[in-house]
């Protein structure tokens, strides 16, 4: 009993059962999850999956058609305060006022969460030092790079100290020094206890950040688990990724007949076969590749990752 | 409250910071009633001023009424005329070689040809610079021929009913020297009429209001397309706080503006709108006419770029049928219609108070200013949202 109570507790977020529907286009189906405090959750699927319209519910832009939200015990519609009050929304563009400067975009956003007087300059301060641009907290945001105005949008969300913090795809469009930047930072937000809420559709970052990760495709969670229980789904499948030139269609189509091999996905330059026991299998798949015309120029054995069991579960590649 | 005045003061920062609201609706206003000042204002009542002219006229006639036409046109009140008098011969020459404004030429029998009905010919000859001046002077002397022809025809009537001679010349010369019975007065109907000046400076200010409030609601489409819509939408301020920070940006910015370019324009042109507390009233009811067609537009477009088309329409319409370039006239429907508009609304209670009205005469602009601001905001809420508003 003592048990359940603190877990109760722990619980920032709790969605259950969430339905949008775009005219006849139902976008999200059924969503149902929960964060707990100091917990990176991931929302992890390819473009169009319906991440950012779960993202656009929580945060309490759009009215869900079925369903309910409960954040940090209060319930979330577009119309709530007491709800908002506790999110920290970090939108997927760009959501910083070109023509102030970064002190200015924190001190506005910073007044609208509620913060004020020395509280709110203190903590404007700290947010600028965090995100490395206390030195150039006067210019307008205009003369930034992207990556300093993506550090930025960031630190505007956590601005007030939100129990839940709400990332859509940070990292996109950003050069790989600032992504890991940005990364690092997201890391050390967990520590502070804060609960974040993390969309993106790259493997590697909902690998490396979160400690929960619900697979979503078609508007629906997949398969909801830590980064070990969800390739455990796959049952230990390795993927081969085949590049080179040739009738790559033909070559996929004689693969699949090999035992051993669960998918076959691509064309043009490579393919990615699912298959049972990969470095068993490799030379088979090799002969029977070139056997078919195709002239391979690398062969790769990846163990199984959360690219494999999007693969695995929903029978196409997680890509782009 | 304090989200509300956040997102106000944060609003107008930025406007001020990009100039455009500079630009747009103060700096290209003032720069159009300079322009049209300089194109049209001078053909305001009572502001033209005529050049000095010259007039060279003969004067072979004997009689009284030739000087008297002559003296009239030398000594006219409106402008400084300078009458030469030469041989009939020579006055075609004499007005080509002297650039002469007009020439005139009498005959010789002109007094009596005058007085005793006949048929005479008087002559003029415009001169090659004729200007507004000539016309001015042609004018002049065709209204004297008509006094005189006047003189004329009452001799002949006293003749017809019998009167002696001696007084019919006596009478003649009464209708042919004296003013007219009836005088026709261009006055000030109910002194709603601004100068053409005052007209130029209140229209600009009315027309450029209807862009200037576009700087607020329809804000919001800017900041959709820039993703700070989202942000703002995602923070714990009250339901409608954003519009509301909006569309009061577009009204201080309204109101800011058009009593600038009021002001401006009344040091710059010469234009007294009268008390300023009731003029400031007409302002603020204006403002807020404008402020809530941009609700309506607000709704009705789907990107920023397509509100500021379908204001610019808009504030061009409204503008023009108001009256901000040149009066228009309708009648019936159309008239009832064109009254409706705030911007003729706007103008006329500026004419209204120009004149020396007050607060109660200027209560039916007033009236239909707020009307239109109530109904269009009514309106709006029954407008298909197509996604603009938050």
């Amino acid at each position: 009993m003592t048990t359940e109570i603190q877990t109760r507790k722990a619980r920032v977020l709790g969605v259950e059962g969430l339905i949008k529907r775009f005219g006849e286009h139902t976008v999200v189906d059924g969503v149902s999850f929960h964060i707990e405090a100091g917990e990176t959750y991931g929302l992890l699927g390819p473009n169009g999956a319906g991440k950012t319209t779960i993202i656009s519910m929580v945060a309490g832009l759009i009215p869900a058609d079925q369903g309910s939200i409960e954040l940090a015990g209060f319930a979330m519609t577009p119309t709530t305060t007491k709800a908002k009050a506790h999110i920290g929304l970090v939108p997927q563009e760009l959501a910083i006022y070109p023509c102030l400067s970064a002190r200015e975009n924190l001190l506005f956003f910073g007044r609208l969460q509620g913060l004020s007087g020395q509280d709110l300059k203190k903590r404007t301060g700290e947010v600028l030092d965090l995100l490395g641009l206390g030195d150039r907290a006067r210019e307008q945001t205009k003369k930034f790079s992207g990556g300093m105005k993506r550090r930025l949008n960031i630190g505007i969300g956590l601005l007030h100290r939100p129990t839940l913090l709400i990332l859509d795809e940070p990292t996109v469009g950003v050069d790989p020094q600032s992504r890991n930047s940005i990364l690092e930072s997201v890391e050390g937000l967990a520590t502070e206890g804060m609960a974040v809420l993390y969309t993106t559709h790259y493997m590697e970052e909902a690998e490396r950040l979160c400690d929960r990760i619900a697979i979503i495709d078609e508007g629906r969670i997949q398969a909801e688990g830590t980064r070990n229980q969800l390739v455990e789904l796959t049952g230990g499948v390795d993927r081969i990724e085949l590049r080179g030139s040739g009738n790559t269609t033909a070559t996929a189509t004689a693969l699949r007949q090999l035992p051993g091999v669960q998918h076959v996905d691509g064309g043009g330059s490579g393919l990615t076969l699912t298959v049972l026991n990969g470095p068993g299998l490799l030379a088979p798949i090799v002969a029977e590749a070139g056997r078919m015309g195709m002239t391979l120029t690398s062969v790769e054995i990846v163990r199984p990752d959360l690219e494999s069991v999007f693969l695995h579960l929903t029978g196409k590649a997680l890509r782009d | 409250m304090r989200g509300l005045w956040a997102m106000i003061g944060n609003d107008l920062r930025q406007r001020i910071r990009d100039k455009s609201v500079l630009i747009f609706s103060l700096v290209v206003p003032l720069a159009l009633m300079g322009v049209l000042n300089l194109s049209f204002g001078g053909f305001d009542s009572g502001s033209v001023e005529l050049k000095p002219a010259i007039v060279v006229a003969s004067s072979e006639d004997s009689g009284q009424l030739g000087t008297a036409l002559l003296d009239a046109v030398d000594s006219l009140p409106i402008m400084d005329v300078t009458v030469r008098k030469v041989p009939a011969a020579d006055v075609g020459r004499e007005t080509r070689d002297t650039r002469a404004d007009l020439g005139i030429i009498l005959p010789a029998d002109f007094t009596a040809g005058v007085v005793s009905g006949r048929a005479v010919s008087v002559q003029v000859v415009e001169g090659d610079s004729a200007g507004v001046e000539t016309n001015v002077l042609i004018s002049v002397v065709d209204g004297l021929l008509e006094q005189f022809v006047a003189g004329t025809v009452t001799a002949g009537a006293g003749e017809m009913a019998g009167l002696p001679h001696e007084v019919l010349g006596g009478l003649a010369q009464q209708a042919a020297a004296g003013n007219p019975a009836l005088t026709l007065t261009e006055g000030q109907s109910s002194a709603e009429q601004l100068s053409l000046k005052g007209t130029l400076v209140a229209g600009q200010a009315g027309l450029f209001l209807l862009f200037t409030v576009g700087f607020g609601v329809l804000g919001l489409l800017a900041e959709r397309e820039e993703g700070t819509l989202a942000r703002l939408q995602s923070t714990p301020v009250a339901p409608g706080t954003i519009i509301t920070a909006k569309a009061l940006v577009g009204f201080i910015l309204g109101v800011v503006a058009t009593t600038i370019l009021l002001t401006a324009g009344s040091l710059l042109f010469g234009v007294s709108f009268g008390s300023p507390a009731v003029v400031g009233l007409l302002v603020l009811a204006v403002a807020a006419a404008a402020t809530s067609l941009t609700f309506i537009v607000a709704r009705l477009v789907h990107s920023a770029e397509q509100a500021n088309i379908a204001q610019s329409i808009l504030g061009m319409v409204l503008g023009i049928a108001g009256g901000a370039f040149f009066p228009i006239e309708a009648s019936g429907f159309l008239a009832t219609l064109m009254d409706l508009n705030p911007v003729a609304a706007f103008i006329r209670g500026l004419g209204i108070t120009a004149g020396g009205g007050g607060l109660p005469d200027v209560a039916i602009p007033l009236a239909i200013m707020l009307g239109f601001a109530a109904v269009a905001t009514l309106a709006s809420r029954l407008v298909p949202d197509r996604g603009a508003r938050p």
